[in-house]
């Protein structure tokens, strides 16, 4: 199947029936429910921009299995060229919706589970790996979105997976039959759940032998016998069903439409199965998944900054006063700010390094720092978009209000800017702006890809302390400077032996 | 550890390419160092040479990370000769400890002798 366009994808979503639930309501048919259309549309632009010849260099890439263009949304990387590109795609996707896409979760997925495979393979001689390669091959051929399932509910934080009381907080092999594994729990925030053709699993920590059922990863399609989504709120979402105005994204929403998905007793076949009790490679999964992930926030962050960005530059004028020096200087803070996250996730790619199975990964220590930045970063240049917005992106009147001929003409004069700038125009970007910087999508800069202190832990780890100690102790002379040795032609003690020398002859000269 | 090959006739030469350094996560000339003595411990005479006009019986790059700037210029380079990378705490596309590089470096040398 050739890759699909934005309508083909969300056509191809007729297909699947997954049992979806949203304000207490089951939902039949995801495709045309208003609430989830922004969501749809958001994921459709990935399928779309890999047809148009403007985007396809970054949007689609070679499958390294067949040679044939792929959506890049399905590849592994296999180069820095990959990663790179992977990043470009990030922010030209955030620039096009505003919001999150939600396609990228899958992608990372796919490339941890191809990279930790083949390490399983190497140590215990499963077959992981090759299972893994065919599933990827229907993932490349059928142009399907997989939703990316880490996270678990997870309970109470300080016990460990096999010690909660209620054991489906964490996902777990209940039952190994001889065809496949039977499988409960529960996955929490998972975006683009349920406009997904399949759900790809990871264990959301490391784990230890007493929790071997929970060091789990598999993939199933949307609609498998047992999996039920819970759609999750998300702030001023039911504005979407009072008129196009109000939602500020009406056409792609905010954050990325995230879901609870309960799997109750799933069966899930052995080819379809790529961990099952390998505890020690759990930490492998995770923190190469969370390393790409972790990239990823300073593409698409940055994306939805340069929005931001605009919409602020945009409202200043019409407000009369984008020429003032300290909203000039404030444009410019929030530029600098969003470039210097750009910098972080390049670094990211750019200082990549090729896995034992071959595939890409990024540098993980600077994909936590990136990630890091974000989690304050997007909070402070939404800060100061809204410092240049105004209060009124809380306090507009509705659309309804506005089309209301008792109050629409006034509100409309009250509204207004400069001369010549359509006071809807006004309303709209402030819209836009509220949208952006006032909801869902702060707390999803601070916890998605993982709260800032899961970043800070990896980046102590990775930091590599006890060389920078070497370094300060060379150079503070505890430790022996062998180019210091080579510059002065002697060792240190000598050299400083003649140099005091020398400092007492000058002195007694001047005496 | 032994190798199974006794003092060679000729003198084994490997030539060592260092990538720039920049921000090591290893101790990148201490494994030269070490592997030096290692193979002179195990009765192996084996030259090491950073001399990169003299012929070689294999290449032996030396990267402080996983990224690995080197490689890929050193192999268009050098081609033809079997090569061993160390990569921070890889060895070609093996993971290694720091602590645990010159063990395996012995190994793949011994491979090549
Ligand atoms: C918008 C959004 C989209 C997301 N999309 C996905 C997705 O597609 N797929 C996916 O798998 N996940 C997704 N996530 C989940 C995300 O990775 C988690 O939100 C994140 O890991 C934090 O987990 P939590 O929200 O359960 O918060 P908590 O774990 O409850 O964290 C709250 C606080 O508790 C601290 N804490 C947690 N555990 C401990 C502990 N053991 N010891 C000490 N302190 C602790 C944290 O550091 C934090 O400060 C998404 C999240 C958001 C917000």
């Amino acid at each position: 199947m050739p890759m699909m366009t934005g309508r083909e994808y969300i056509e191809s979503l007729r297909a699947t029936k997954p049992e979806v639930y949203f304000l207490g309501q089951r939902i039949k048919h995801i495709v045309d429910e208003p609430m989830f259309q922004p969501h749809l549309h958001g994921a459709a632009m990935t399928y779309e921009l890999a047809h148009h010849p403007e985007y396809e260099q970054i949007m689609t890439a070679t499958s390294h299995l067949t040679g044939e263009k792929i959506n890049r949304f399905t590849h592994v990387h296999h180069g820095i060229d990959d990663l790179v590109k992977k990043v470009r795609m990030m922010r030209l996707l955030g620039q096009k919706t505003g919001t999150c896409f939600q396609r990228c979760v899958g992608l990372d997925g796919l490339n941890a589970i191809y990279v930790t495979t083949y390490d399983i393979d190497q140590k215990y001689g499963t077959d992981y790996h090759e299972r893994f390669k065919r599933y990827l091959l229907e993932v490349q051929k059928n142009d399907w979105m997989p939703a990316g399932a880490m996270t678990d509910a997870r309970g109470d934080r300080s016990l460990r997976p096999s010690k909660q009381k209620h054991p489906d907080v964490y996902l777990h092999i209940k039952e190994r039959l001889k065809d496949g594994v039977i499988v409960s729990g529960t996955k929490a925030h998972i975006t683009g759940a349920i406009n997904s053709h399949e759900i790809i699993t990871m264990p959301t920590r490391t784990m230890t032998e007493e929790d071997r059922d929970y060091s789990v990863s598999f993939a199933i399609p949307a609609d498998a016998k047992g999996v039920m989504f819970v759609f999750s709120r998300q702030t001023n979402d039911t504005r979407r069903l009072d008129g196009v105005l109000d939602a500020g994204n009406p056409k792609y929403g905010i954050v990325g439409g995230e879901a609870v998905i309960i799997f109750q007793n799933v069966f899930v076949p052995w080819e379809r199965v790529f961990m099952a009790g390998e505890y020690d490679f759990t930490t492998e999964l995770v923190e190469t998944f969370a390393g790409y992930h972790r990239s990823n926030y300073g593409g698409c962050k940055v994306g939805l900054a340069d929005v931001v960005i605009g919409g602020s530059s945009w409202i200043a004028e019409a407000h009369g006063i984008g020429k003032a020096s300290h909203i000039v200087d404030k444009l410019t803070e929030m530029i600098a700010m969003a470039e210097t996250c750009w910098s972080c996730t390049l670094a990211c790619s750019y200082e990549g390094y090729r896995t034992p199975s071959g595939a890409y990964h990024i540098n993980p220590l600077l994909a936590n720092v990136t990630k890091l930045n974000i989690t304050r970063m997007v909070y402070e240049w939404m800060r100061v978009g809204q410092d240049i917005a105004g209060g009124k992106i809380i306090t507009l009147p509705s659309e309804k209000d506005l089309n209301n001929p008792a109050s629409g003409k006034v509100l409309e004069e009250c509204f207004s800017g400069k001369d010549g700038v359509p006071p809807r125009d006004i309303i709209k970007m402030l819209r836009l702006i509220e949208n952006m910087s006032v909801g869902a999508g702060l707390p999803e800069a601070m916890h998605g890809a993982g709260s800032p202190a899961a970043q800070k832990i990896m980046i102590e780890r990775r930091s590599g302390i006890e060389k920078k100690i070497e370094l300060a102790e060379t150079i503070a002379g505890i430790r022996k400077d062998r180019d210091f040795e080579t510059i002065v032609g002697k060792d240190e003690k000598t050299h400083w032996d003649e140099v005091r020398k020398k400092i007492e002859e000058r002195r007694a000269q001047i005496h | 550890m032994t190798c199974p090959f006794g003092l060679l006739e000729s003198m084994f030469t490997i030539g060592v390419r260092y990538c720039g350094g920049c921000n090591p996560q290893i101790d990148r000339s201490r494994i030269v160092i070490d592997l030096r003595e290692g193979l002179k411990k195990m009765g192996l005479e084996v030259e090491l040479t950073t001399e990169k006009e003299r012929a070689v019986d294999m290449v032996l790059i030396v990267n402080g990370c996983k990224h690995a700037c080197l490689e890929a210029k050193q192999v268009e380079s050098d081609c033809g000769y079997p090569v061993i990378s160390v990569r921070g705490e890889m060895v070609d596309d093996q993971y290694v400890e720091e602590g645990d590089i010159i063990k395996i470096l012995i190994q793949r040398i011994c491979s090549f002798i």
